[in-house]
């Protein structure tokens, strides 16, 4: 279950970044202020698929960031019941000189298990996400298609009643896609909560059971797939974009 | 502060693994390993023990362990501190992702120079061993070694306070660093490592004993001091011909260095738990 009320985030641009310019500008406190949420009220039940859609810079990023605790909140509330797993993007919690094994490890335990539970899950993870021989060898030397799938595999099996999805689905071969559309069916039917963010309206169409069009920090339109897409769709400043 | 103190002690298994993770990364691709770490000091403390033995006549027996008593817990701090420095700006792309107490970071990096330490202080008997069986005739150990926990105790806290401190401020201002690592090299002169700290004493009392007491006031120089005296026999420095008397620990000043030490801590951490979701957001 998550529920966000009057959801604000607001950013600092200041333009300090050395020593030099800080010095520089301590008088004159150039920050620039700008708001990516706006107050965001969203109600999402234990076992629903969300999808949000909206064009780059709507907030859908930081609206998941702000779900994993990444950023606090400027204004607002965020009342989270279930542990939350984002899915992390090709390999961002790895390290290139590391083996699989020992990236599995740091991954789990940085998700939230105990180091007794990720050796537990270990088979498990190495089986589904076919690294097979490839477990030994430092990260450095997997291609990208074998990243993304370590990472789905690490974060489908980390017990998160509640997983984070930021448009990293799209990297698998064909089977893999696949092997991860019927682990989130899976994980759909044990009670998971999905909530995740893509461009891909097909994904969108196939998994969701919601969707929910991010426009200027506000949730512009909230309910069933088909309708939401053919709104956004529809949208002038969406077909801009395209 | 107890509410992070909290949070931080159930990651608790995080910082192991860190821990783990970097001491593994940091000799994964070098046969010989931990050896390479032994390098360093053993190098330094040659050249010095050259240079001040035959150049600057410093001819206190054992002279070498002196210096390594006391370069070792320089080389420590110096290392948490660099290391941590960087910590958080390296990882920022897993910051960016999944939330963990940050802390851990720097912490992860003072914990795995402190393993190194403590290896380097086990090398450092060994050391000691093989000058006793070279000369049976003074043996460099006491047991005044008991007391090791002690100054030990003071620079993890001194290190962990200066690298939280460090590790948030360069997030920040990448520049940091820079001026972090001239500080850094500067104060190993500034420190009993390649000279006594009776040959400071004998120094100051021209000017006065406050002199004395500002060079101890600096908090590494004194834990530099403690671990010479507690590590290796007391004896009386011989310097130019003349013959230093030998000072004791002197239990003021490590008191004083005890308090700065947590008051570093607790400082550094604070501050670091006040900016600390801005990490994320730098621009």
């Amino acid at each position: 279950m998550i529920e966000l009320q009057q959801l604000r985030k607001e950013f600092h641009l200041s333009h300090a970044g050395s020593f030099k310019t800080a010095l520089l500008w301590w008088r004159k406190k150039r920050i620039e202020r700008f708001e990516v949420l706006r107050g965001i009220d969203l109600k999402i039940e234990k076992g629903e698929c969300v999808a949000l859609v909206g064009r780059n810079g709507a907030g859908k990023s930081t609206l998941l960031s702000l779900l994993s605790r990444i950023y606090k909140p400027t204004a607002g509330k965020i009342i989270v019941g279930g542990k939350i797993a984002p899915l992390l993007e090709l390999g961002a919690g790895f390290h290139p000189d590391l083996s699989g094994i020992e990236n599995i490890l740091f991954n789990g335990v940085i998700l939230g298990l105990t180091r007794q539970q990720v050796q537990e899950r270990m088979d498990a993870i190495i089986e589904f996400s076919e690294l097979r021989h490839h477990v030994d060898a430092p990260v450095r030397s997997y291609s990208s298609g074998l990243l993304a799938r370590l990472g789905f595999a690490i974060a489908v099996h980390v017990d998160a009643e509640i997983l984070i999805v930021d448009e990293v689905l799209a990297v698998g071969d064909f089977a893999f896609e696949e092997k991860c559309y019927r682990r989130i069916e899976e994980f759909k039917k044990e009670g998971g909560t999905i909530l995740f963010v893509s461009h891909e309206m097909d994904d969108i169409r196939r998994i969701a059971d919601r969707c929910v069009w991010l426009k200027n920090g506000l949730v512009k339109m909230d309910g069933p797939v088909p309708e939401v897409i053919a709104a956004y769709q529809d949208d002038p400043e969406a077909n801009e974009a395209l | 502060m107890w509410h992070e103190l909290a949070e931080l002690w159930q990651a608790r298994e995080l910082l192991f693994t860190l821990v783990e993770r970097e001491l593994r990364i940091r000799y994964k691709n070098s046969i010989l390993g931990f050896l390479w770490s032994l390098l360093n000091p053993l190098l330094t403390v040659a050249v010095m023990w050259f240079v001040f033995k035959f150049y600057m006549a410093n001819e206190t027996p054992n002279f070498s362990a002196y210096i390594l008593a006391a370069y070792l817990p320089y080389m420590f701090f110096q290392q948490a501190v660099l290391d941590s420095a960087q910590s958080v700006l390296q990882a920022l792309p897993i910051v960016k992702k999944v939330y963990f107490p940050r802390e851990i970071l720097p912490l992860a990096a003072v914990c795995s120079s402190f393993v190194h330490f403590v290896l380097a202080l086990g090398v450092f008997f060994v050391f000691l061993l093989v000058i006793y069986l070279s000369d049976p005739r003074v043996s460099p150990f006491s047991w005044n070694m008991l007391l090791l926990p002690i100054p030990l105790l003071l620079s993890f806290f001194l290190a962990a306070g200066t690298g939280l401190l460090i590790s948030a401020l360069n997030t920040f201002f990448e520049d940091v660093k820079y001026i972090v690592q001239v500080i850094l090299q500067l104060l190993l002169f500034i420190c009993p490592v390649m000279y006594f700290s009776e040959q400071v004493l004998a120094a100051s009392s021209k000017h006065g004993h406050w002199m004395y007491f500002a060079y101890h006031a600096n908090p590494v120089a004194m834990l530099c001091t403690a671990f010479r005296k507690i590590l290796v026999a007391p004896q009386d420095p011989i310097v130019g011909g003349k013959s230093l008397p030998w000072l004791s620990l002197d239990w003021g000043l490590l008191g004083l260095t005890a308090l700065m030490s947590f008051g570093v801590f607790i400082g550094g951490y604070a501050y670091f738990n006040k900016v600390k979701w801005r990490f994320v957001e730098r621009p």
